[in-house]
């Protein structure tokens, strides 16, 4: 079955990133294991999501693509992955996740996010099963960033 | 941070305090990201933590009493989205303080507020521009 979240989750991906990054070639394709690489490490972060949907969706941001959007925010150069950059990119999916809920909103779906929190390397959570599971791998002039949304309705 | 012409709303006081937040948040950063030992930056990291909480509050209130002064329909849900920032930042700056004046929470806090102003000035402040150009254009 669908995910009802995928679409709202792209639209909103890509206008925060074309507003606040600048990139405007930005596209979509489903997330497939093989596209997963464990060797880059990467900053996980889960939104927790509450209300008519409950669930979560987990950004996964490669390490160079995290700095070099950080790099682009700031002007600056980054060459590890700290408490700012990680807090930076906490924020950004922070608000591409407050935008989606807008969006639901208008369809009298009413949702809401929880703050973001940072998950160990792998972005491993606990193994719950849930009606809708779907990744998605957001491309970008400067890489890509994974998306997996996972959601029971009420 | 660098500030862009397309941020503009065309009102000039509430054009000039988001070109001045965007210069003091870069010096804020360019600061705390310094290799100097933070004990030698502490002081300027403070000074321009000061100057924020305060700033932030007086910026806030010029928008607010202009899009009050417009009729801007979203007036209330962009005051609390203000509101709940400055509730953060004064948060964050009394846990500094309680803390004895911790590197790390200031790295997150910077990293949080560069990311959040881009967005609140290129995103949210734009549909109050997007409103004025909407009026413009429906009363010619």
């Amino acid at each position: 079955m669908n995910n009802p979240l995928y679409a709202p989750f792209f639209n909103a991906t890509r206008d925060v990133f074309k507003l606040m990054l600048d990139l405007s070639n930005i596209s979509d394709k489903p997330l497939l294991d093989k596209d997963v690489s464990a060797q880059d490490s990467k900053i996980n972060i889960e939104i927790g999501i509450i209300g008519d949907l409950q669930g979560k969706v987990i950004y996964h941001f490669p390490k160079q693509t995290s700095l070099e959007m950080v790099k682009i925010m700031s002007g600056m150069e980054f060459s590890e992955i700290d408490d700012f950059v990680t807090s930076a990119l906490g924020e950004i999916a922070n608000i591409i996740s407050g935008n989606v809920m807008s969006t639901l909103s208008v369809q009298k779906i009413s949702c809401d996010i929880l703050s973001p929190h940072i998950l160990n390397e792998t972005g491993d959570t606990t193994e719950i099963n849930y009606e809708f599971e779907s990744g998605m791998q957001i491309c970008t002039d400067i890489g890509s960033v994974d998306l997996n949304i996972i959601l029971n309705t009420k | 941070m660098i500030w862009k012409d397309r941020y503009k709303l065309g009102v000039t006081l509430i054009d000039e305090q988001h070109q001045e937040l965007f210069t003091r948040v870069s010096d804020f950063v360019e600061v705390l990201r310094s290799s100097v030992p933070w004990e030698q930056r502490v002081e300027k990291v403070n000074e321009t933590l000061n100057f924020m909480k305060d700033y932030v509050v007086t910026h806030f209130h010029d928008e607010e009493k202009y899009q009050k002064q417009i009729g801007y329909p979203e007036f209330a849900a962009h005051k609390k989205i203000h509101n709940d920032m400055v509730k953060y930042v004064a948060e964050v700056a009394s846990q500094y303080e309680r803390d004895g004046y911790n590197e790390q929470l200031m790295q997150q806090f910077a990293g949080k507020l560069l990311a959040w102003l881009i967005n609140h000035v290129a995103s949210e402040d734009q549909k109050v521009a997007d409103f004025v150009r909407k009026g413009v254009v429906e009363d010619e």
